[in-house]
């Protein structure tokens, strides 16, 4: 079942090309279109010479984005992956291409966050899930139980295709690469059906800049300010940016129970930063979001480091900011 | 053997019968749609399929538009501000309109029965209808602006709404006036992210489908190039016009059996207001609630709900009806009320720096002592608090969808009613509250109906409706 995945999608997002008109500029016409895939809204605006030629390719992308949910979605029961989560314990399973790809991005997170970030976490995640939504906080016992069944080492792969997995209970869930992994497809098809100029927005927490406004250099995206006086911005062209929050506080609970969780202490994340990140791909931006949220900032500017043409800022409903600027610069102030 | 005229003739003259039956005899609708219209000629009511035109107050300049309308067959209305309503009623009465439809803006509809009122016993062969001009245009919206020249402020007061629905706004307009079905209408954004964008078949027929699903009767504002092209025969015009009519008859056919709304959540406040956020994201979260006044928890009470939210100052009795509540099991949230209250005696439990709760009987009071900061955090405390036991209906991969249900006089539920605001089609998983035995789902697209297979289990029944585009209903049976 599909629960509601509403609090993911943290990124404020807000852009706009200077220029004489959107609409219409150099003859570049804009073509704005909008679905619900992945349990978000996706949007893509796109300037072409032709409309027919940018609908068309915005078409395709979402296109290609459905076909990308349909190999990746553990909420479908006919997806590639639901299907490995059934089959592939202490058994070797052909997955797709794509599958395959994300699941070896994903333990290359996992080894470089140290198990942070960690696409095995699933039985902590619904095991939390129900008391978001309204049950008491898991026992000591069923955590443990949990608990067991989580670890990335337990995932065996076999270039070119082949996956196992070395768990009786292990399962994958690709929420925190799937959506930057599906942005990233998009912006493929769209450069091979000629659309250079556009701008892909998974559902706020996941952005792709393709090229520039017309008469532009780049993109211009305002990241999320938790505190609301910062007023962070960057300038993007061909990079994308992505942006991870644990949940909103409750206003009548003593326990908030955000939908992050910490693989290092089986519980849900507690933290007040949101954090933007800014990379040449949305796969790498999503992944390193959620990272870095849990890594927090100490450890997280480290990772940024060692990762090139990165950068990422952490801030806090109380202004309080963090940046590891190694990529695009972050800027700051009302414009 | 019959010729194709001859049968068309006799096609056309059962069509006839059956309209002049129906304008002669109305059924009471369980939904309205009203067009507004404002080209020099209508198509004939058969074809359009609507039976009741909306012409502005400036239109009684054009007479004959009206007369012809009225010649066609149609319920003239003429849409009024309150100032011109006396003027307008007096010229609708001379000229056989069916009824004024009174504009009035939210800040000055305190007065409005009384004014109603008057109207009506001045003018008794006229309608007088309060038609609500806040309305919004239904639809799945994103979070991405495109402008020149400016900062953009692209999120709403709350982080995820992803949909903009009338339903919150329907919901006061039913504690407001009583008396009438409520009647709304809003302007198509036609604007967006720097594009002009022509009003599609699926916006017209989201917006009928919301008003048909949540029992309320819609003026649709139709684009002058439609008005025109229909009146001109333009097939592709037609073509359109076809998917909205068989959305609206989809509403228009069900007549109205006496079934109501079921809530399980009271929601209690001094001052209506339809713009109201934290009601807003109640709606858009599918928590059936029902308004009402603060003076209504003296008079008529809400002891039928499991969860009483009071976004009102208590008085004296009121206080103690709530604390007679809690006793009894329930649970109340008051919102920002600050005053002393009779179970301040009791042992109060500090939930976090703004909220403490109260133990009372069996049932429990929450106390939120500033206004609602995030609707959306709140909105989920609510289901939360609700729980999996009280949860009338729920939805999976159902974020752009909205359901109410709706129950007989014995408190049975008889149907659901579905919207789709992404217009795409989606899979979507319900889970109710009850044993239902048999679910029979019909839509606009492919009538009625489909059997779907109920799973019960725990006092619950779930289902699972293989393709919503825009507009659904499932009709639920227990036997």
């Amino acid at each position: 079942m599909r629960f509601d995945n509403r609090w993911a999608a943290v990124l404020l997002v807000s852009l706009f090309s200077f220029g004489p008109s959107v609409q219409s500029s150099d003859r570049q016409i804009l073509v704005y279109q909008k679905k619900y895939i992945m349990g978000t809204v996706f949007e893509i605006a796109a300037y072409s010479g032709s409309s027919e030629q940018a609908s068309f390719a915005i078409e395709k992308a979402f296109h290609e984005i459905v076909r990308i949910d349909d190999l990746m979605s553990n909420y479908k029961p006919e997806s590639a992956l639901s299907h490995l989560n059934q089959s592939a314990h202490f058994h070797a399973e052909s997955v797709p291409p794509d599958l395959y790809c994300v699941i070896q991005q994903a333990v290359q997170f996992s080894k470089l966050s140290d198990g942070k970030f960690d696409i095995t976490v699933a039985p902590l995640v619904n095991l939390w899930k129900a008391a978001l939504l309204g049950d008491s906080i898991p026992s000591a016992a069923q955590q443990q139980q949990a608990e067991a069944c989580v670890g990335y080492e337990k995932i065996a792969l076999t270039p070119p295709d082949q996956i196992s997995f070395q768990s009786a209970c292990l399962q994958l869930d690709l929420g925190a690469l799937g959506k930057g992994y599906a942005v990233d497809r998009a912006v493929a098809t769209l450069y091979s059906l000629g659309i250079y100029n556009a701008f892909i927005n998974a559902g706020g927490s996941t952005i792709f800049a393709m090229g520039s406004p017309p008469g532009q250099t780049s993109w211009l995206v305002h990241l999320r300010d938790p505190s609301h006086k910062v007023g962070p911005y960057v300038m993007l062209s061909n990079e994308s940016v992505s942006t991870s929050e644990q949940s909103a506080a409750s206003l009548l609970r003593r326990d908030s129970v955000g939908h992050i969780i910490d693989p290092a202490t089986g519980r849900p994340l507690k933290t007040e930063f949101a954090v933007s990140v800014i990379a040449r791909t949305a796969t790498l931006s999503d992944g390193l979001s959620t990272t870095l949220l849990l890594l927090g900032p100490m450890q997280g500017k480290s990772l940024v480091n060692r990762t090139p043409d990165t950068s990422a800022i952490w801030l806090s409903p109380k202004a309080q900011i963090e940046t590891a600027i190694y990529g695009p610069q972050i800027l700051f102030g009302k414009l | 053997m019959i010729s194709n005229s001859s049968r068309r003739d006799h096609e056309d003259l059962r069509k006839t019968v059956v309209f002049c039956l129906l304008v002669l005899f109305p059924p009471s609708a369980w939904s309205t749609v009203l067009v507004q219209w404002s080209n020099s000629q209508l198509p004939p009511p058969s074809s359009l399929g609507v039976s009741d035109v909306v012409f502005s107050w400036k239109s009684r300049l054009r007479p004959s538009l009206l007369a012809n309308a009225r010649k066609q067959g149609y319920r003239v209305y003429v849409e009024a501000p309150l100032q011109q309503a006396t003027a307008a009623a007096e010229e609708g009465a001379r000229a056989g309109w069916t009824g004024l439809l009174l504009n009035i803006p939210e800040s000055e509809r305190k007065g409005t029965r009384t004014a109603a009122t008057r109207l009506r016993s001045a003018y008794p062969k006229l309608k007088f209808l309060v038609l609500g001009t806040i309305g919004k245009q239904p639809q799945m919206r994103g979070s991405l602006v495109i402008k020149n020249d400016s900062v953009l402020e692209v999120s709403s007061p709350t982080a995820q709404p992803w949909i903009d629905t009338n339903l919150a706004a329907i919901k006061v307009e039913q504690r407001r006036n009583q008396a009438q079905v409520p009647l709304y209408t809003f302007a198509w954004v036609t604007s967006k992210q720097g594009q002009q964008r022509s009003v599609t078949a699926s916006d017209y027929s989201l917006a009928v489908a919301e008003a048909g699903a949540f029992h309320a009767d819609v003026v649709l504002q139709l684009d002058k190039r439609l008005q025109r092209a229909l009146t001109n025969h333009d097939p592709e015009a037609w073509a359109l016009w076809s998917q909205v009519r068989s959305t609206a008859n989809f509403y228009s056919d069900l007549t109205d059996g006496g079934l109501q709304p079921a809530a399980n959540v009271a929601v209690v406040v001094d001052r209506l207001d339809t713009r109201d956020e934290a009601l807003n994201l109640l709606a858009r979260h599918n928590i059936p609630f029902q308004v009402f006044l603060a003076a209504d928890l003296n008079a008529v009470g809400v002891g039928d709900f499991n969860l009483v939210i009071v976004f009102a100052k208590p008085d004296k009795v009121a206080a103690e009806h709530i604390a007679s509540l809690v006793t009894r099991g329930k649970t109340v949230v008051l919102v920002d009320a600050h005053s002393s209250y009779p179970w301040h005696s009791n042992q109060p439990i500090q939930l976090n720096e703004h909220t403490v709760s109260y133990l009372l009987g069996t049932g429990k009071i929450l106390e939120l002592s500033e206004p609602v900061t995030d609707p959306e955090a709140f909105a989920q405390d609510i289901r939360r608090l609700l729980g999996k036991r009280d949860a009338l209906l729920s939805l999976w991969n159902g974020l752009t969808s909205i359901a109410v249900g709706y129950k007989d006089h014995s408190g049975e539920l008889k149907a659901i009613e579905f919207v789709n605001y992404a217009t795409d089609p989606i899979r979507v998983q319900v889970q109710v509250k009850g044993s239902f035995t048999s679910i029979r789902y019909e839509t606009p697209e492919h009538g009625c109906c489909q059997s779907l297979v109920p799973v019960t289990h725990d006092s619950f029944t779930e289902f699972v409706i293989p393709e919503l585009r825009i507009a659904g209903r499932a009709h639920l049976d227990s036997q």
